[in-house]
């Protein structure tokens, strides 16, 4: 729409194969997020509807290794490292931001307030808009 | 008229950054305002986009426009659009329960996203076939 798979895969450093799997992944969730709340004779927890982002994080992260590692055997040794730490702290955000908005409607305790659970989305969104430049 | 990469990019953060903030501010309760208002950064964004579209879809129309591929952009270009108004659906249904129809049905708000999910997974497989076979 507004960019080509190709610029997407190219700014966001993910391939197309782990795009399709978050994809796929926000779709399941999104699901069970309308189980859980139309349907709540079904019981589910909201750690249960957070599985399957969880899940694609942690898919995510053992694909960036095994190419991290075919990348450094094959001599490519500075883009498997980048590869790898850019993947990382993208995933890890992510994660931080999935894991503070479940605790949040697990426990709806008023000591976490949404700020501080969107704001690994702020830090994602600089380091996005930096590696734009870069990547121009 | 092409935006560069650039420009695309800083258009797409600025109104994630806005829209990231009105919802903080509204979730956290410092802002007593409506869910539509909130929205105004993803409204403007989508018009933008749409717009955009529109004028590329009318330049097929100039007399000087050439018709190589011509079947395959369109088809493109149609999905695009659909997609738009896809997402457009969702963000107007979530307001609309979230302000005035607390009682509604969540299946309801998320059908035109669950669409827009399934296309976007059936277009991205797509575009991985069609460039391994190339």
């Amino acid at each position: 729409m507004l960019f080509s798979s190709r610029e997407l895969v190219q700014w966001l450093g993910f391939a197309t194969f782990e795009m399709f799997l978050h994809l796929g992944a926000l779709l399941v969730f999104s699901v069970l997020v309308v189980v859980k709340v139309d349907l709540p004779e079904q019981d589910l927890s909201w750690w249960g509807v957070f599985g399957p982002l969880f899940a694609a994080d942690g898919l995510s992260t053992y694909f960036t290794t095994i190419v991290s590692i075919r990348l450094y055997q094959e001599g490519e040794k500075r883009l498997a490292v980048l590869r790898l730490i850019w993947i990382i702290t993208v995933l890890s955000l992510k994660f931080v931001f999935e894991m503070l908005l479940c605790r949040k409607l697990v426990q709806q305790s008023s000591e976490l307030w949404y700020g501080l659970i969107i704001s690994p989305l702020f830090i994602l969104l600089q380091f996005l808009m930096i590696r734009a430049c870069r990547v121009n | 008229m092409r935006m560069s990469l650039a420009q695309r990019v800083l258009l797409t953060w600025l109104f994630t950054l806005l829209f990231l903030i009105m919802l903080v501010l509204k979730l956290d309760e410092k802002a007593n305002w409506s869910w539509f208002l909130i929205f105004i950064p993803v409204w403007i964004f989508d018009t933008i986009l749409l717009v955009m579209l529109i004028v590329k879809m009318a330049g097929r129309c100039k007399s000087g426009y050439d018709p190589r591929n011509g079947l395959q952009n369109l088809k493109k270009k149609v999905w695009y659009l659909l997609a738009m108004l896809l997402k457009l659906a969702f963000c107007l249904a979530l307001c609309a329960k979230l302000e005035q129809f607390p009682k509604m049905k969540l299946a309801f708000v998320f059908v035109p996203l669950w669409a827009l999910l399934l296309g976007a997974l059936g277009h991205l497989g797509w575009t991985v076939f069609h460039d391994r076979r190339d």
